[in-house]
Order: C-alpha cells, then structure tokens, then sequence
C-alpha cells in the first residue's frame, strides 16, 4: 500500500508526461485482460480512446462540416470506419470515490488485424494517412511492435463467418425430430447405419470383456487392420454423409442410443458436414464430461478468435457508461471493428449501439456546452486550458504505476479523458455519480450528453453558467437544409469574397441577404438567409429566361444543384476528392432512390455565423 | 468445376521466395551479414551521388520492389478467367493504391581485370510523405494485411519505412506543382498593383480593436521617427524595445521584422499597413538563408515599391521552386536509370514495372498497349528473368522442375554465389563470379540469405541474368564495354518482353505493342485449361449464397442441355464466371433472365432458373462489363458490394436486370431472339441505361425533384 501512497500525485497543473500506461501486446494479453475486467466490474466509468490509420482533414470535403446533417455526418463517418484502420485502443476504467478523487487503470491495447484465421479478417486491407502516419511515429508509436506483435480481433458478425467456416458452429446442432414422413431410401439408410453402429459397437463390447496381454495386442493390431480410429483415447467411427438429410436421419437414430454414443459433426470447408464421427463412450457421466470438454475446448478456440474483441465484449457486459471525446467517431469505429459492418442508417447504428453501450457520453459535447471551451481541439490542450483557467482540483491515483515500464506514454488519451471528465463535473458542479438506494447510476446532467450522435446538435438552452448562453444562441443560426445550394464550376482560386460580389453583380435575387463560404477548392455553398429564395434561385438557373451576367457565368461552366443532392451523394457513397466530380456524379446518375425521399429527418442544421466556421474553417 | 484459384503471381514469387529452403529466414550467424546498402532520409543525398558513379558505369541494373499489397480486394486477384486487357485493369488497380515500401537498386559492372561482375546492392526504404503541403504523392495508400504480416516474417523495419523512408514526387505531380505555382506567381503579381482590393478583416472583438490601434501607433511612429531625423534616437527607443520589432534593412530600405505574432496578428497588422500607410508596405520574404520573414519596409516612392515587389516575388518564387525541386527525392534514381538508358533487369517484373510508372513517371494509362508505349520512351531496354528462363528451351531444361521462383532460380543457377562464395567454391568455368562492393569495400563471401530486402532480392536477378547470359554464349571477355548489352544479338529474343498475363503466357512486346504468344515450351505443358472464349461468358451474383458453382451448373444446364456449359467458376462466394459453348447462348441466357423476372409468379417458380434467380438480386452481365467493373477505382471485399458500388443497380432501377429495355423483346418468345448479335445487346444496353438515368428524376416528389432533374439535365 505505501507505494501506492508514494505514487499519489496531485495535478494541479499539467504533468500528465508523468504518466505511465500499462502497454498490451500479444505477449501480455491474457494476463491484461484478467486485470482489465475486475478492473472494469469495480469502475464507474470506462474511458476510451482510440487512433486510426486515417482521417479526412481540410480542405477535403469528406470530413465532417458544419452544415452536416445527423445522416450525412454519419454517412463519412461510416465511410472512415470501413476504410481505416485501428492501431491501438486505450481503456481506463475509473472509479470516482469522492467528489474529487479518481482511481484510474489505464490500458493500451496494441492491435493489428492480423489474418489468424487465413480467411481475409478482420481486414483484407485498410487505408493509410501518410500524413497521419508520420506524425503518429513523430510522437514515437512504434510500428514494428504494433505489426509484430499487435493484437488481432474479429468483430461479432465476423465471428458467426468464421465458425460457420471453421465448422464450430455446428458441432452442437440440436436435434429436431423432423415433421416430414421418411421415404424408402431415407429408412434403408437409417437400416443401413444402424446395422453398421451396431457391428461396430460389438467388437468394442466383446474386447471389452477380456483384459489379457494378448488380447490387447490383438485388438491394436485388429484396430490397424481394420483401421478403426479414436477421438480423444475413445474408440469413434466415421459416417460419410452426403447431405444436410442425412445428418438429420443419423442423428435422430442416435437419439435412441443417446447414454453411449455422442455424434459430432466433422465439417468442410465451406461449412457443410461431410461426415459424422460418432464417439463411444462408457456411461452418460463420462458423455457428459465428453461434452463439457469439447465446449470448453471450442471456448478456448472461439477466444482465440475474439482476441482484442474480450475487451470490447467486458465493457459491453459490464454496462457501464462509456466516455469518450468524439462519439460518433469512435463508435462507428467500434461499431464496424467489433461488432458489425455499418448500417446504412444512423438510426438503425444508434439502436444497435446502444444495445452494446447503453451510455455513451461525449466530452467534446460536454466541453462545448461549457461555452469558452469551445476552441479546443484535443484533449492535452483542453487540459491544460481549464488547469489554467479553472481552480478545480482533481485528485488522480493510478495503482499500477509500478508495474508499468518507463517511456511508455501510448494511449494516455483515455487516462486524460476520464481527467478531464472529473475536472469538466467539478467545474460544472455536476456530481458523476447519483447513488439510488445502493445503486449507482448516471447524474441527470449528464444523461443530456450520452449518445449524442450528431456533431453539431443544437446546444443546449439551459447553461448552467449563464454568461456562456450568448456565446451560443447568438452565433448559431438555425436554418432548414432548404435553403442552402451547392454551386460549382467557378474558377479555382476564387475566394468566398470574390465569388459574393460575383453572384451580387451577376442577378438581382442576390440583392436579398446571402452568404457564400468554400466547401472545398472547388465547390462553395450558398446559403439564403430567407425562406423560398434559394428555390427561386434553382428555377432561375433551370429556366430559358436566365439572362445577363448570370447566363454568362452558366455558360462558363457554373452549376447548382439542393441540399438534397448532398445528402444523396453521403448515403450513395459517392465519394469523390472534389465535392463537386461527387455532385456531377450524383446528378447524372439521379435514379430515383426510394429508400432516400421516403423520409426526411432532420434537415435542419446550424449556421454558426461565427469565426468558428469561418472562411479559415471551410 | 472446382474453384481453382492461383494467387497473383508476384504474391507467389514472394511466397516461393519465402518458402525456398535455399534461403534460410533465420540469418546464420550474422559475423558477416550480406553486404547491402541501406538507404534512408539520412543518407539518401551522398547514396545517390555515389549510385549515380555506379549506374554510369554499369553494364546493367537489377531492380526490385517490395509493396504494401498485391490486391486490394480478392477478386481481382488473377484468374485464368482474366483477358489480358482485365489483367492489365488489375495490375493497374494494385500499382495505384498500394505503395512502394521498399526500391532495390543494383548496378552489375564487368571487372575485366577481375573477370567478375561487381555489383552495388542498395535498399532504398520509401514512404509517400508530404514534406510541404499539398506538394507529394496522394495522401492516402492501402496496406494489404497479409503483405504487412509477410514483410514482418522478414524483419521488415516498419518504423525505419515511416520515419525515414524517402518520399518522391512523379514528373506529372513536379510539373503540375511547378504550374501552379507559376500562376500563383503571375495573380499575385498582378494583386500588387491593386493593393486596395484585398479583403478586409471585420475587427471582431475588442482584443483586436486595440491591438490595431497599438500597431498604428507603433507603425506611425517608427515611420515619423524615419522622416525626422531629430526625434530618431527616441523612437527608435520605443520601437526597438519591443522584441517583437527587430529594425534591420531590407534590400536598402529601412524595415521592421516582425517576430513572434500570430498569423491573425499579423493579419491585422496587414491590413492596418494597407489602409493607414502609404509608404509603408508589408512584405513576406522566403529566403533559403533565414526562412519565412515578415517585413514592414519603408519605400520612398511608387515606382521604388513596385521594383522592391518584384524582386521579392521572384525570390520567393525562388524558394519554393527549390522546394519542389527537393520533393523529387526518390525519382531522382529513376531519372538517372531513364537518362542513362541501361539495360533494367527484373524478375516477373511487370507490377514493378507498373508501379514504377505510377509513383514517378504519371497516372497509369488504360489500355496495356499505352502503357507499355510509354514505359519503352522512359526505359529502352528492360529484361524480365523469367521470360528468359522460360521461353529458353535450354534454360528450361537446366531448371529441372518447373519452380520459377527467384529464391529457386538463384540457387539453382547461381548455387555459389547464393551459398556466399567463402563456403569452398568450386570454381567451375561456366559459373559467372559477383563480388559485392559497398561503401568501396569489397567483398566476395558472405553469409548466405541474408534479409529479404529488395537489394538483396534485386542482386539475385542480377546475378541470374548474368549466369543466363553467359549460359546463352555472351562472353563478358569479349564483350565491348562501349557496347551496350541489351543490344546484343543474343538477347534480342528476350528484351523488352514482358509477362502480361502468366497464366495464359501472354507477352507483350514493350517496343511495339504487340502481344506475343508464348511458344516456350512450358507453357505448351501447362495448357491444362480449356482455351477461354470470353465473348461465351456470364457473369452471375446476387444469387442465394448457398448456392455452389456444381449448382449454377445444374441450374443452367436444365435449360440450355447439358452441353451448353463449358465450366463454372467461382470468382469470390458472391459470383461466378460461366462459360457456355456458344456464344449465342450468352444472349439467350440474358434474354430468358430477363423475361423470366418480367414475368410474375407462377412461371418463375416452377422454371429451373428460379433456384438461380431466388431472392431477385440475381444480376448476370457479359464480359464487357466484367472488364468495366475491373476498370473502377473502387475496391469493396465483395464482388456484389463491388457491382452496386460501381453503380451496376440495375436491380433498383429496373425491373430487368439484364438491361434490354426493347418491348419487342418481351413480347417475342426466347427462343425467336437467339440470333441477336452481342453488339445488339451492348447498344440497346447503353442506350436504356441513358434513358433511365433521365427518367427517375422527373418522377421525384420531393420538394427539389424538378430542379434536380433539370439540373441533371442540363449537366448532362
């Protein structure tokens, strides 16, 4: 105990450099996940962090934008989880004792997709930032542990493929007495195996009777002869069968002969059955404990598969509320690593989310409600900007200091989440825990920030610190999806600016109130500030009558098109580079896409008419 | 028919070398590893100088390349089911999304006075950084993961690839640089004579309000102080106080450098300088000698302004040509292979060579013929190893069995060499001798195998070539060095020919295009498959996926006879390739397809198709548009994903997967149409597709359909 007490440190100001994460990598990781989950059974909160190979970054448009909505911002994140890769993933399960004391055991997971299975999973190949690469071995990831030695995963639905296609899925089929009346062939089958099974278990039983040397050595040598085999030290037989019919047969016959003989199903390749073993065994005893054994095996193997996944899989049993600092990043991450392939909609990956992790809190979403906070980027700078501007104590305890290696400083993200969750609780004097008759569970407070899906949700109205309120209602200006268009086929180089006073001049629709900002370097957005301009605006463009400035700047090339045509280039996956090849591209193939124009939920997003998104943002 | 798949052939060359028992993958005590030069960012610049002297006076360079992948997705591994044209689709595919991660360079130089070759092993490590923004290889690249996994099994030094590995810039991006630049250069000159123009910053918040006031001031007052020479020592006094301001002159004219502001403040302070100062003018210098400087620089006149100007932006232009001029890194040792015009040795080189062409020389054209055209401008002569060893019957016959692998090839014709000369070499006269030299150190034994480096792999084909060379009667004791070798009558066979599909032994002739069938005598052994019509084949999926390929067969062979089908293929779980005997029959198949989903209920289920065409996600098409999907740039996991991905959804937009929208079709019965000509059903299908993609959006009810269609219309 007195070392823990040494390695108490009070963080007053930043020297989180001091800190040390346990590091886990193939070589460690059963122990690790031992540890990990009294560790996460004991905890309040799980925090999580986790790097991947990619992230679109200005000026490309695939990246989330301020004029997202909930779909279209899920529809690139979508895109990003199934094209990069996780690298490693950082867990600290923390406890919260008092108001201001944390218990922390931060881990990092090593992680490498390697194909263990030979099967192409849990990916075929994955895309790399060379950028993001780069600066990832700046800060020293060492890659040559992370391919050597990185921990391998199959998410669940990949799970369910493999064991379908190793066969282990089938192995305990039950047996169901099937409704259909047999036909001749199917009972002289039955008549068949049933004779042979029996001619079988006959040398077993008269050998059995007699225990003398020779005999042994007869029946060994009958059993070479005869070719006879043995599955675990117990005499078996093997039946060739050649379809899902006849393994039905068998195994109803063998129902009759269910105390000494356990069938198995031997599958191919494909996941079909080609034979059934059928095991003799002493007494039920023994096929029981048979049985026991052969799961337990079958666990073992299926664990293997799993690998990192036990993680994932023990927060998710724990139901423990997870934080981490960008939610729908992370968790469509999660989602299509360890769980399954994303859905096309985000509400139908919201509802199977939360069927994992039933809270998941944001604390970049958290941050921003605490308006001044809204700059910050990442989570060293959140850290040390509210150590330097916020008196707000946090006592932190990390038991297994000792245990970790020196240097190793990877994956301290989650560490610092869960810091910084306490410090941002403390500040905003919301208590983390509420305990309930014994129970704890979630402050109210904090229930506003769990599964925020959506980027740029509307802020919340009621702030508890009231001089913040202005900062956001004022700045942010709520408009339908209708009123914006997309416009393109300007001269590159053009500044929002110059393209302004060119529209100004171009039409007198632009006499009303407008604004213009770049998307990317090609294609800018339009947003009219009034209701039914923008499709006056569409009709001017489509119609005959276009005419001066505007017809001339048609014919050089410019091109509208609605939000809508947006939204459909997200949810087709027409991703190009430049926004506006994926815009050409939606528009010459507009099939009408049913799925698409049968509902349309939540079209309204945020104009923040602040610096924040800025010129310098878009 | 079983599904037979072999993997890509530069996946099995690694794996062949991997396996090779010639080449063990534990180094033997390393006391003596393989001498090899590596090169890194650290030592790239003295390396090029010192590999320019060598390829200058070599007789040939060896190269060889390893990747982050093969395939990205597994169905565009190769099949025998692949038309050249496809192959090239996929060699294409793999060359622009994978990476090079490791370049193997090495010159073999004829030592007369030796009577051996002299070779210069070098690894280049490489990694598509982006030194300076937006100038560089495309920003993202694909790992295959098993390739990661294999380069792991051979040590492969992950962190010395990215931290150090040297980024290249091809000659389509270094022109495509230099042109932007230079007409960034000419609009920002002519900004200069319309300084107003610029945008103004709105002053946000107070902080900024009184920062520009503060500046004015400043400003005002170190240019006051600059005009009365009286008052000179206290403004100074005030200006120079400040670290921030460091007075210095600039080109003759008195300037401030302004240091340690933010690129907001300095923003203000630009536009402050704009509108309150006429003779003052704020400047952004990048010299090579100090970097990005910032400058308030006082000018007596206009003309004097405009002169300063100019001369700044030309410097500036300078700089950054410079830095575009250093981003080449890499493909310097491609231009110095080009410029030299030697003789490029690989082995089953195709890929590399491919790759080679998309990293440094440009975009990779589309049609193979193109390709190799352009390839043969760049590098006049290549030789490939492998089409040595097996389009020559004598070459054939040394290596006994029929593994071309080139861990396999080395031991087998170069055994002391690949044995590390030291272990008692008996010197027989028909064995070329190597000795390696680097760093100037020369040395003729050393322990065997050694990594598997690309230097390393790309000395074994050296040394193959010149044991094949010297096997064919080229007699390096005679042989003129002044001569080039590729010239060499003995050769001409075997140069500029390239494997463009292994499988069906297609050769292409990089010098003029043609394709060459493959007379060795090995391919003749190997022709176990039946020849491939491509024009007598389907392609089917969305089908149940249960369903086997024996399935298909029966399915199909119900209705056409059972003759009608040559095989069928599995191309990945989600699709296959079926070949029928005639090619009427693709028609026919298409045509029954499609009638048969028009057609509701009751004939469906009871057609032997139905089982085929269970789910009604079933899509068939014929081989053009096989090749078509091949030619995307998009790469899903499935073959299915793959289609709807491409935007073959015929399934969504049309009732008929098999796109022939003529009535008269529908009406007639199947039978009547057998004789439609495929280019009927390509036309008529390009033209419905045209149609539909029109139509849909005039039937939109949302809000913005009538825009939108006519906006897709007039885009049209």
């Amino acid at each position: 105990m007195a070392s823990v007490f040494q390695l108490r440190r009070r963080f007053f100001c930043t020297s989180s450099s001091k800190w040390r994460v346990k590091q886990v990598t193939t070589s460690n990781f059963e122990e690790s996940l031992q540890e990990l989950k009294t560790h996460i059974s004991s905890s309040d909160y799980v925090a999580v962090s986790m790097a991947k190979t990619g992230s679109p970054s200005p000026p490309s448009w695939l990246r989330p934008l301020p004029f997202d909505t909930a779909q279209t911002a899920y529809s690139k994140a979508r895109r990003a989880a199934h094209r990069f890769q996780l690298l490693h993933f950082a867990v600290c399960p923390f406890s919260v004792s008092s108001s201001d004391k944390l218990l922390a055991h931060p881990y990092n997971f090593v992680l490498f997709p390697r194909d263990e299975l030979k099967m192409g999973m849990p990916s075929y190949s994955f895309s790399c930032q060379t950028s993001l690469l780069a600066s990832m071995a700046r800060r020293g990831f060492d890659f040559n542990a992370c391919v050597y030695n990185g921990i391998s995963y199959l998410s669940r639905a990949q799970e369910s493929a493999a064991k379908v296609r190793l066969g282990t899925a089938l192995s305990s089929l039950p047996v169901v007495k099937s409704s259909s009346s047999p036909t001749v062939a199917d009972t002289v089958f039955v008549e068949r195996i049933r004779s042979r099974i029996k001619h079988w278990r006959k040398t077993f039983e008269s050998s059995g009777t007699s225990t003398g040397r020779d005999e042994e050595l007869i029946n060994s040598l009958r059993n070479i002869v005869l070719g006879s085999e043995q599955f675990r030290s117990r005499p078996c037989m093997t039946i060739d069968v050649c379809s899902e019919r006849q393994v039905q047969l068998i195994l109803e016959m063998l129902l009759d002969h269910s105390d000494d003989l356990l069938p198995l199903l031997i599958p191919t390749k494909s996941g079909s059955i080609h034979a059934i073993r059928i095991v003799l065994v002493n007494s039920k005893e023994e096929k029981e404990s048979l049985q026991r054994e052969l799961q337990n095996f079958e666990e073992e193997e299926s664990k293997k598969i799993r690998g990192f996944r036990e993680v994932i899989d023990s927060i998710s049993a724990s139901q423990k509320p997870v934080i981490c600092y960008n939610c729908l990043n992370d968790c469509t991450l999660i989602h299509s690593k360890f769980i399954a392939p994303l859905p096309p909609e985000v509400d139908e990956f919201v509802s199977t989310l939360r069927s994992v992790f039933p809270n998941v809190l944001d604390i970049n979403y958290l941050m921003r409600k605490h308006g001044t906070m809204r700059k910050m980027t990442n989570i060293p700078s959140a850290i040390s900007y509210l150590n330097s501007n916020f008196f707000a104590p946090v006592d932190l305890e990390i038991p297994d200091q000792a245990t970790v290696k020196e240097g190793k400083i990877h994956g301290l993200n989650a560490l610092r989440l869960g810091y910084l969750f306490m410090k941002l609780c403390s500040i905003l004097k919301i208590s983390p825990n509420v305990t309930d008759s014994g129970n704890k569970h979630l402050a109210p407070e904090l229930e506003d920030f769990t599964n925020v899906f959506h980027p740029r949700s509307p802020p919340i109205q009621d702030s508890s610190n009231a001089a913040d309120v202005g900062v956001w209602t004022n700045n942010a200006r709520k408009i339908s999806c209708e009123h914006l268009v997309f416009l393109w086929g300007f001269n590159l180089g053009m500044t929002a600016g110059m393209l302004k006073s060119l529209l100004r001049s171009s039409h007198n629709i632009f006499s009303r109130e407008f604004d213009v900002k770049l998307v990317d370097k090609s294609c800018a957005i339009v947003v009219f500030w009034q209701p039914g301009v923008s499709e006056q605006f569409l009709d001017i463009m489509n119609s005959e009558e276009i005419s001066g400035d505007l017809k001339e700047l048609v014919s050089e090339g410019l091109r509208v098109t609605s939000y809508e045509t947006y939204d459909r280039i997200c949810r087709l996956g027409l991703w190009e580079m430049d926004l506006r090849e994926s815009l050409e591209r939606a528009l010459e193939s507009s099939y009408c896409d049913k799925e698409g124009n049968c509902e349309r939920k939540s079209s309204e997003i945020h104009w923040y008419n602040d610096n924040v998104i800025n010129l310098d943002d878009l | 028919m079983k599904p037979y798949k072999l993997p890509s052939p530069s996946l099995s060359r690694v794996l062949a070398r991997a396996l090779s028992p010639a080449t063990p993958t534990t180094p033997t005590q390393c006391d003596s590893a393989f001498p090899l030069k590596t090169v890194t960012t650290a030592n790239f610049e003295p390396s090029l100088a010192e590999l320019r002297r060598h390829v200058r006076s070599s007789d040939f360079v060896a190269i060889d390349l390893e990747m982050s992948g093969i395939t990205s997705a597994p169905w565009r591994e190769s099949f025998e089911f692949d038309r050249s044209d496809v192959r090239y689709l996929k060699v294409r595919d793999s060359a622009t999304k994978f990476a090079i991660v490791q370049f193997g360079v090495c010159p073999f130089r004829w030592d007369s006075s030796n009577h051996s070759f002299v070779a210069y092993p070098h690894s280049f490590y490489v990694f598509p950084r982006q030194e300076h923004a937006g100038l560089g290889p495309c920003d993202e690249f694909l790992w295959q993961t098993t390739s990661m996994d294999f380069l792991a099994k051979y040590q492969f030094d992950f962190n010395a690839c990215i931290h150090e590995g040297i980024s290249y810039l091809s000659r389509e991006q270094e022109r495509e640089a230099l042109r932007s630049l230079n007409s960034a250069h000419d609009s920002e000159w002519s900004d200069i004579y319309k300084l107003k123009d610029v945008r103004d910053m709105p002053l946000l918040s107070a902080a900024d309000i009184l920062f520009t006031a503060r500046m004015k001031n400043k400003f005002r007052g170190w240019r006051d102080g600059l005009l009365h020479e009286q008052n000179l020592e206290d403004q100074i006094q005030g200006i120079t106080g400040d670290s921030k301001f460091q007075e210095i002159f600039f080109e003759m004219h008195p300037a401030l450098s302004l240091n340690g502001f933010t690129s907001h403040q300095l923003k203000l302070i630009q536009s402050v300088i704009r509108k309150q100062f006429k003779d003052l003018s704020y400047i952004s210098v990048n010299s090579e000698a100090s970097g990005l400087q910032h400058l308030v620089v006082y000018t007596d006149s206009k003309d004097e302004l405009n002169l300063l100007l100019k001369k700044v932006k030309e410097e500036n232009l300078g700089v950054e040509k410079m830095k575009i001029q250093g981003a080449v890194g890499l493909r310097h040792v491609i231009d110095l292979l080009s410029s030299e015009q030697k003789l490029i040795v690989g082995h089953n080189c195709f890929l590399d060579i491919a790759h080679v062409y998309s990293k440094f020389i440009g975009p990779l054209p589309g049609t193979p013929e193109e390709f190799v055209t352009s390839v043969n401008k760049c590098f006049p002569h290549i030789v490939d190893t492998k089409i040595l060893l097996n389009t020559n019957f004598m070459l054939q016959e040394k290596m006994k069995r029929s593994r071309k692998s080139l861990a396999a090839a080395f031991t087998s014709f170069c055994p002391q060499i690949a044995a590390g000369s030291r272990t008692s070499y008996l010197g027989s006269l028909s064995h070329v001798k190597v000795d390696v030299e680097v760093d100037d150190v020369r040395s003729s034994s050393w322990n065997p195998g050694g990594k598997h480096a690309a230097g390393y792999d790309a000395f074994m084909t050296g040394c193959i070539f010149a044991q094949l060379c010297s096997d064919l009667g080229i007699d390096y004791k005679l042989h003129d060095s002044s001569k080039q070798l590729a010239l060499d009558e003995k050769l001409q066979k075997y140069v500029n020919r390239l494997y463009l599909s292994w499988m069906h032994g297609d050769i292409i002739d990089l010098s003029t295009g043609n394709k060459v069938a493959d007379s060795s005598p090995s391919h003749s052994l190997r022709k176990r498959y039946p020849t491939i019509l491509f024009e007598n084949i389907v392609i089917i999926w969305g089908f149940p996926s249960t369903l086997k390929a024996i399935e298909v067969r029966e399915c199909i062979s119900k209705v056409f006879g059972p003759t009608s089908i040559v095989s069928v293929f599995h191309l990945d779980a989600t699709a296959v390739f079926v070949q029928f005997s005639k090619t009427e029959l693709v028609s026919d198949f298409l045509l029954l397809k499609n009638t048969l989903e028009r057609s509701d209920g009751a004939l469906l289920v009871l057609h032997p198709l139905s089982k085929l065409l269970e789910g009604g996600n079933t899509c068939a098409v014929n081989y053009g548009t096989y090749k078509e999907i091949c030619g995307s740039p998009l790469s899903e996991c499935l073959f299915a994903d793959q289609a709807k991905a491409v935007g073959i959804k015929w399934k969504t937009k049309l009732p008929e997967k098999v796109v022939l929208g003529a009535e008269e079709h529908e009406n007639s019965s199947v039978r009547g149409n057998v004789n439609i000509a495929m280019e009927d059903v390509e036309r008529t299908k390009q033209n419905t597709i045209d149609e539909l993609r029109n139509a849909p959006s005039r039937r939109q009810v949302s809000p913005y359909g009538d825009e939108d269609s006519c906006v897709a219309e007039a885009n049209l």
